[in-house]
């Protein structure tokens, strides 16, 4: 479980994050989104304990925060963390490297080996185990942080840009194995430009810049105002005043082809828009319950930010 | 986990060596010259003792007054006192081998590693700070003075054959040698490289770090080298009070290290 009450970190007079107040159930993904200099790294080292707030705290795998050494040391060991940037040895191979860090998570010998052996394989970087890690194409690079971010089992995930500069391919792949980990009962922390990507992931959305501006269950922030979508052939705005004449329609708003109707209840209403818009003489292409994507709450989030 | 986490540091730090051809020249250079230093200075010394010289040459003359007044090499010929002299003065560059490597090793262990973008994956395992700096400070320390004395061996080995060939005697190192590198060398080194590991610790780049260790770490380094190890090259009393005296020093500095050492600075002033 991860919780921030009113964790707040300043740098120099000048405030990074403030009054963070969240709570990422066990077992739960929560993407963490923002611009840049919103403050997810800040809140990713000061929930790992890296960092000491200057105001509030909070408990991430059982430990609470702020949590000093011995304490820290149990924080970090019962975490993993992925960096934005990778974070390897570029002159030491892959087995090495992954036996440093292992090693360092004080895992022993015959079961490091057979994780590091097991994860490499999963990967398909077992080939490539014996060269320069400086040689590694930027996706290996990422798949091997990854690895080293689980090597060690922990229940708790922070996991920063992903997939940030992969290609389309590898980005799918780290996003299967982050679905994978979060099915193994992992609670994990995601922090991401990339909205689709929370969208397919996260079952908790934060939107922060220095506050947290949006947070919520991704389902529930995305169900949004009641109503549906209509695609047409031609152009919608002719359509948009003939629906509005309907009593369960509260609005409609025309753009192209594309038609956003606002209803009372639209299991009930959705059928006597489309008989009236057929009967209009429209051609319905598409109907789809409408709900705000995750961008436009980003977007409006970013707006509305003081 | 201490013991297994400062073996760890010193393997990967071995492994990172030897793959980085860049530092190779460093760690070459100066046990070639320990081994050479020696085998250069006898086969020079028929002109140090030229007659000739006496009057003309202010260095030699002092030389020869050195020697002369020099206690400790009593009763042999001019020739072998002055063999004896220079390979026993010579003992100091195996202090300043171990304070030089091991200074500028430590001054890019963590600058390096801020560098590489592996500090904070080292930083967010449940790594202590004690062990951190302890496994830096013996990765810094430990390739030093292994280089040192592997030099040490041929060194020795060429100064004693050199000494056969120009005086007719091997020469042996001293107690004071001995002394010197086996025990003043770890100290001296130990307190070159906790001072390298401060600068590493506070500088954002390797330049800057490797310009403040070459402008001010090394110089004072070398520095009590020529105060305390010259000396005790002679006196060997001297460098085991010498080195007991640095290894108080070392550890109350090791204490103060670990005590400043604070990892969200290492992590918040890297840009």
């Amino acid at each position: 479980m991860i919780s921030a009450r009113g964790l707040s970190r300043s740098f120099d007079g000048r405030p990074a994050v403030e009054e963070l107040t969240f709570e990422v159930p066990e077992g739960s993904l929560c993407a963490l989104l923002g611009p840049n200099g919103a403050g997810k790294t800040t809140t990713v080292r000061l929930l790992l304990g890296l960092l000491t707030p200057t105001a509030g705290g909070g408990e991430v795998a059982g430990v609470t925060l702020p949590a000093s050494d011995p304490e820290g040391a149990r924080l970090r060991g019962r975490c993993g963390l992925l960096t934005e940037a990778p974070g390897f040895y570029d002159r030491l191979d892959g087995l090495e490297n992954l036996d440093l860090f292992g090693r360092l998570y004080g895992l022993d010998e015959a079961e490091l080996r057979r994780r590091i052996e097991h994860w490499l394989r999963r990967f398909e970087l077992w080939e490539a185990r014996a060269r320069p890690f400086g040689t590694w194409s930027k996706g290996m690079k990422q798949r091997l942080a990854l690895i080293r971010a689980v090597l060690h089992q922990p229940p708790v995930l922070f996991l920063d840009e992903p997939t940030a500069g992969l290609d389309p391919a590898a980005a799918r792949e780290v996003r299967d194995l982050v679905s994978a980990l979060r099915a193994e009962g992992r609670t994990i922390l995601l922090c991401t430009h990339n909205l689709a990507e929370a969208e397919e992931l996260a079952d908790l959305v934060g939107i922060m810049r220095r506050r947290m501006l949006v947070f919520g269950a991704r389902a529930a922030l995305t169900r949004g105002t009641p109503g549906l979508e209509l695609e047409v052939a031609g152009d919608g705005g002719a359509l948009a005043a003939g629906l509005r004449s309907l009593p369960a329609v509260r609005a409609v708003a025309a753009n192209g082809r594309s038609l956003r109707v606002t209803l009372d209840d639209p299991e009930r209403d959705t059928p006597a828009v489309v008989r009236e818009a057929v009967r209009l003489g429209a051609a319905v292409l598409a109907v789809r319950p409408a709900a705000p994507s995750l961008e436009e709450i980003y977007l409006r989030a970013m707006r509305e930010a003081p | 986990m201490r013991r297994e986490t400062l073996l760890l540091f010193l393997r990967k730090e071995l492994r990172d060596l030897k793959a980085n051809r860049q530092v190779w020249p460093a760690y070459l250079l100066l046990p070639a010259i320990a081994v050479l230093l020696p085998v250069l200075l006898l086969a020079l010394l028929p002109v140090f003792l030229d007659p000739a010289l006496a009057g003309h040459d202010p260095g030699a003359d002092m030389l020869r007054q050195t020697i002369a007044n020099d206690a400790t090499l009593a009763g042999a010929t001019l020739a072998e006192r002055l063999a004896r002299y220079l390979l026993r003065e010579l003992g100091v560059f195996y202090l300043l081998m171990p304070v030089i490597l091991a200074s500028t090793g430590a001054a890019l262990a963590l600058v390096r590693e801020k560098e590489q973008r592996t500090l904070e994956p080292i930083l967010a395992t449940p790594l202590r700070d004690r062990d951190l700096l302890l496994a830096k400070l013996l990765a810094s320390v430990g390739p030093a003075l292994l280089v040192t004395w592997s030099a040490f061996v041929p060194g020795v080995l060429a100064g004693g054959l050199c000494g056969w060939w120009r005086v007719g005697r091997v020469i042996l190192p001293t107690a004071g040698n001995l002394v010197g590198v086996l025990l003043l060398a770890p100290a001296m080194a130990a307190v070159a490289a906790l001072l390298g590991l401060r600068v590493s610790a506070r500088f954002t780049d390797v330049p800057g770090a490797m310009q403040f260790t070459g402008l001010l770490v090394i110089p004072a380094s070398l520095i009590l080298v020529a105060v305390l190890g010259r000396p005790a090259m002679a006196h060997p009393g001297l460098g085991l009070a010498g080195a007991a005296l640095l290894a108080l020093a070392a550890s109350g500095l090791f204490a103060r290290t670990v005590r400043k050492f604070r990892r969200e600075e290492l992590l918040t002033r890297w840009k």
